[in-house]
């Protein structure tokens, strides 16, 4: 959508996206111990301004004008930070990280809000989270493999600790296995960038996309690449870590956690592994197309069967991004422009989603068990009215966000392969059933205790998170095109890419 | 070749380093101090001083004469005419002109002592850790007699100096028990603690074996190079003990196949690097280093960490690139050896397989340690073997890239100690236990030892990142693969332990809410230490050339 036309040029945005959160953390770590409030309002103002920010680029980037160099990166930003080793400080957004970054903006403004409660050493808590968000909008916006990674640990680390002081329920376990899980990740990236690099003798991404590895060179590099950022979005058999880190994670981290980190695996191995390796892509992503399909599947059932209701929407997680997967392995552009799609729909979904559960239910009622729960509508509809919403995303019901996204990946991953497809296709019901079942065993039926009714009643806060998520997942569903046509933009030269360069090397 | 009065400018900062451990003997020995515990704080505090005083000043000799600063200041290296006795800017411009003259590349005392580039880092280096070290001890004052404790400090000091500056068997030899000799005996200052006497004893008898070891490899050398005297005698004689003289007795072993001299300086290398590898404390000669980093008291045990071992490495990097590390031209097989490869060939794979075990058993046997002190011990052996991935390659950019690693290792474990060293006055132990809820009872203490740990680590922005991530990139330039990808798993394992730490210091419950406090001077200290950490890492550049021109000049001779 380019709706601001005369944006002017010469502000360093993206910089200023990443640098205003890490302003905010600073400026926070100066205010007294007992301004709570001071520090709650500053992390507000200034994860709002970022997202101003975001918005701002994302409305004034031309899909009709010619990038950087050939490609179709705007709003570049290009420093040299250590020539002597062809490192750059590059920053860049096309289709693809535009939709993510307002997504970031969008989920760390609301999830200040729905942090609000916290009491227990504030400044530390608002310091991490802004931290981690820093990194989360870096990666999306760097197009030097190096600085890209600096900031994806910068993602990684702060959650070791947010998880383990504010978590819940073994929070100690649970952070250190996301920790570790994640840890091995990014080694397996170490690996392939230290490998990209010594053939190369540079980081930067674009001229790396203009790069044609050798055929043997992608499929040894592109397995360590691609799993490596796979473990961040979940992917199966490394998945564990994420319904156990969701779980335990404080609400506002498992916000951030499910709606954008995750993301930040899904947009690497789109970006690094797809963009620069096409032909290792090329060779392996049928196998983790199949491997993908238990994710998508497995993940379903296991949500179906948890009582614990944050499991069934961390594990409801677990199947979503395997969809989004799917469509990576998928590789074609209707799938491609799926996935990007659906990492923007889900991530608003289940933001909203841990809103709900985290904060609105489990910080009143003080448990998850959903047998112990029950008829929580009567007592705060507003609840209710929010969770039916992302519930529907969810689903795919037209309408939501959810619907465009998964409409798109049936479709493309249906050229790819019909049975694929109709196996994937397999979830759908299934995740209809659990979410109905979860909504009707915590919201309908009876009162199960009658303390609910004496539950304190929601704060604005979480009114205004919950409706500002809920009022994007249906209006992307409405009007699609608002994100659709920018996602096609930034697809589009990966998808042709693995078009050209695949067969061509395949040859060989 | 022979010394000339023209040298001693050259070596200022070493006789800088002599005469004030003179001047703090004395002035313990000789003052009149009162009995009482007030007159032994004025001890500490004069020693101390006095020590400060005189390493800030080689300090900053060092800085000029290693031309770290003029070239920044815009200062020419050119004299000025004083226009009259008077004329004080121009005679303070030729002052600092002559003194970094005095420090450009040279080699005095028949090839014993070398000044380049790596000299002055290494000066800088360990002047520098000394300084943090002394500045730690004035808080925890743990010396019942100052005047010796800080004299061993400045000599131990200046022993690393020769060290890193030795060009020549005699010397290196000198350097190391210059350098060992006063760490045997701070390591067991505290007599009176068991630990400690252990830790001192204990660093005593390996270090004597491991002299004894070294000497024997050196005089297989020796006879190699003896043999090559004749052809040596060239226009400028050359030392039999000194590097070059070894480089070419290797070149002259190695141009024929099958010389039996190639076993032998093979052997005699071996010999050496075993006896250097004491002194860095790599598998299998690692052993003694957990249980005297543990006893020691903590200030000493972060300058044994750090500065020592950090000379070590330099001492290793000059042998063995200078004195083995020529480039074989002659087809038969290289001593260098391929690189990193597993095919024994030369030093390269030795220093392959060493840095393979050093990596695993390190980060290993930290895992299970309740004692934070004697965790770091593991940790920094784990690191010599992160830091051997540098030296499997004669490249130039391995040299870059090991004594990048090298300064940053040094800074962040002197943080890590140092504030553990802060932390055990207060709350009188270093078990990891002793770390609980520290983010509460001291949120600035934490907060540094968190930043140091995580640039152990290795997580970015900080230097500890970038230093691991680099030293990957060369080895894997000089072919390591198989060693680089041990290397990246055990990051990750080294994780799990320094998370440990976190966890005890954010996650756990405090013991007691008492706050920990910690002098002005110390915080100060830790907390240039700790900008530094960040700053290297976010700007490798401001000293990735001061770095290159070392690299440039060991290759180049």
């Amino acid at each position: 959508m380019y709706l601001i036309k005369n944006l002017p040029t010469n502000i360093p945005y993206l910089s200023l996206i990443w640098l205003l959160p890490l302003i905010g953390a600073l400026i926070i770590m100066f205010i007294p111990r007992e301004q709570k409030n001071a520090m709650r309002w500053t992390a507000a103002i200034f994860a709002g301004a970022s997202f101003f920010v975001a918005l701002l680029v994302f409305f004034g980037y031309n899909p009709d004008a010619p990038g950087y160099l050939g490609t179709k990166m705007q709003f570049v930003e290009k420093i040299a930070w250590l020539p002597q080793v062809g490192m750059t400080y590059f920053l860049g957004a096309d289709g693809i990280s535009l939709p993510l970054l307002v997504l970031n903006g969008l989920v760390i403004f609301t999830g200040v809000f729905i942090s609000w409660n916290i009491e227990d050493r504030v400044k530390e808590y608002f310091v991490l989270l802004l931290i981690l968000v820093v990194g989360v909008y870096g990666v999306f916006m760097s197009l030097d493999l190096f600085l890209m990674f600096v900031f994806y640990e910068l993602a990684v680390l702060p959650m070791y600790l947010l998880i383990g002081i504010w978590g819940s329920t073994r929070k100690e376990y649970g952070a250190m296995k996301l920790t570790i899980y994640l840890m091995i990740g990014s080694a397996l990236v170490i690996v392939g960038m230290v490998a990209v690099y010594v053939v190369t003798g540079t980081f930067d991404m674009v001229v790396l996309s203009q790069t044609i590895f050798s055929r043997t060179f992608q499929i040894v590099f592109f397995l360590p690449i691609f799993v490596g950022f796979a473990v961040l979005a979940g992917m199966f058999p490394f998945h564990t870590w994420s319904p156990t880190g969701h779980v335990a994670a404080p609400t506002a981290v498992s916000m951030l956690h499910a709606g954008v980190l995750m993301k930040l695996g899904a947009y690497g191995a789109l970006r690094v592994g797809l963009w620069l390796m096409p032909a290792g892509a090329q060779y392996w992503l049928p196998f983790i197309a199949v491997i993908t399909l238990m994710n998508v599947v497995y993940g379903a059932s296991i949500a179906m069967v948890q009582r614990d209701f944050k499991y069934v929407i961390g594990y409801s997680s677990v199947s979503h991004m395997g969809l989004v997967m799917l469509a990576l392995a998928a590789a074609n552009e209707t799938a491609l422009n799926g996935a990007v799609m659906q990492m923007f729909a889900h991530g608003v979904m289940t933001a909203l989603f841990f809103a709900v559960v985290g904060r609105m239910v489990y910080e009143r009622t003080h448990t998850r068990q959903l047998p112990e729960l029950g008829g929580l509508m009567k007592v705060m509809p507003f609840a209710f009215v929010v969770f039916i919403i992302a519930s529907l995303s969810s689903m795919g019901m037209p309408g939501t966000a959810g619907f465009m996204a998964e409409f798109t990946i049936f479709t493309g991953v249906m050229q790819f392969n019909p049975w694929i497809a109709a196996i994937a296709a397999i979830s759908i019901p299934i995740t209809a059933a659990y979410v109905l079942r979860v909504g009707y065993m915590a919201f309908m039926g009876e009162v199960k205790d009658p303390h609910f009714y004496e539950l304190p009643p929601l704060t604005w806060q979480e009114k205004f998170a919950g409706t500002t998520l809920a009022i994007v997942v249906i209006g992307v569903g409405l009007f699609p095109s608002i994100i659709m046509d920018l996602i096609g933009t930034g697809v589009e030269p990966i998808a042709q890419r693995i078009l050209d360069v695949a067969p061509v090397l395949a040859g060989r | 070749m022979s010394f000339q009065l023209s040298d001693v400018s050259k070596l200022i900062p070493e006789f800088l380093l002599i005469v004030i451990a003179l001047f703090v003997l004395a002035g313990d020995m000789f003052g009149r101090w009162r009995k009482d515990d007030a007159g032994y704080v004025d001890r500490v505090n004069e020693a101390a001083t006095m020590t400060l005083f005189g390493l800030g000043f080689a300090f900053l000799v060092t800085i000029i004469q290693g031309g770290f600063l003029l070239p920044k200041l815009g200062v020419t290296f050119q004299s000025v005419q004083p226009s009259a006795w008077w004329d004080i800017p121009s005679h303070l411009t030729n002052v600092l002109t002559n003194l970094r003259s005095s420090g450009l590349d040279s080699t005095i005392l028949g090839g014993g002592f070398v000044i380049d580039p790596l000299t002055h880092i290494g000066r800088l280096v360990f002047i520098g850790a000394a300084i943090v070290t002394v500045i730690l001890t004035m808080s925890a004052r743990p010396s019942n007699s100052p005047g010796e404790f800080y004299a061993l400090i400045l000599f131990s000091t200046l022993g690393m100096i020769l060290m890193t500056a030795a060009g020549e068997l005699i010397m290196i030899y000198l350097g190391i028990e210059m350098t060992s000799i006063p760490l045997y005996v701070l390591a067991g200052y505290f007599r009176r603690n068991k630990l400690s006497a252990e830790a001192g004893v204990k660093y005593y008898i390996f270090g004597a074996l491991s002299s004894a070891i070294l000497l024997f490899g050196m005089s297989l050398v020796l006879g190699m190079t003896l043999m090559n005297a004749p052809a040596a005698q060239g226009e400028v004689p050359m030392v039999p003990t000194s590097l070059p003289a070894i480089a070419l007795a290797v070149q002259n072993a190695f141009a024929t196949p099958n010389d039996p001299g190639q076993a032998v300086l093979l052997l005699g290398l071996i010999f050496m690097i075993a006896g250097m590898a004491y002194k860095v404390a790599v598998v299998p000669f690692h052993s003694w280093a957990p249980d005297v980093y543990q006893g020691a008291p903590t200030t000493m045990t972060a300058f044994i960490s750090t500065a020592s071992k950090t000379a070590g490495f330099f001492l290793l990097y000059r042998v063995l690139l200078t004195g083995f590390g020529a480039p074989q031209t002659t087809g038969t097989a290289a001593l260098v050896g391929e690189s990193g490869g597993l095919a024994f060939g030369g030093w390269a794979s030795i220093i392959a397989i060493i840095a393979a075990l050093t990596m695993l058993l390190g980060n290993l046997a930290a895992m299970p340690q309740t004692n934070a002190k004697r965790m770091l011990a593991y940790s920094s052996i784990a690191h010599a073997g992160f830091l051997l991935l540098g030296l499997v390659g004669i490249s130039r950019d391995s040299g870059v890239a090991l004594v990048y690693y090298l300064v940053v290792y040094t800074i962040t474990n002197l943080g890590a100690f140092g504030i553990m060293a802060l932390i055990e006055d207060q709350v009188g132990g270093t078990e990891i236990n002793d770390l609980n809820g520290l983010g509460k009872r001291a949120p600035m203490l934490a907060f540094m030892l968190t930043i140091f740990v995580l640039s152990l680590a290795g997580i970015p922005p900080l230097s500890g990142f970038f230093a691991k991530f680099y030293i990957f990139i060369v080895a894997w330039q000089e072919g390591a693969k198989w060693l680089v990808i041990l290397a990246v798993a055990n990051t990750v394992i080294s994780l799990f332990y320094y998370l440990r730490m976190l966890k005890a210091m954010y996650i756990a419950e405090p013991d007691s809410d008492k706050p920990v406090t910690a002098t002005f001077g110390a915080r100060s200290v830790m907390m240039a230490a700790m900008l530094l950490v960040l700053a290297l890492g976010v700007v490798p550049n401001i000293i990735y050339g001061a770095l290159e021109q070392v690299a440039i000049s060991i290759a180049a001779r």
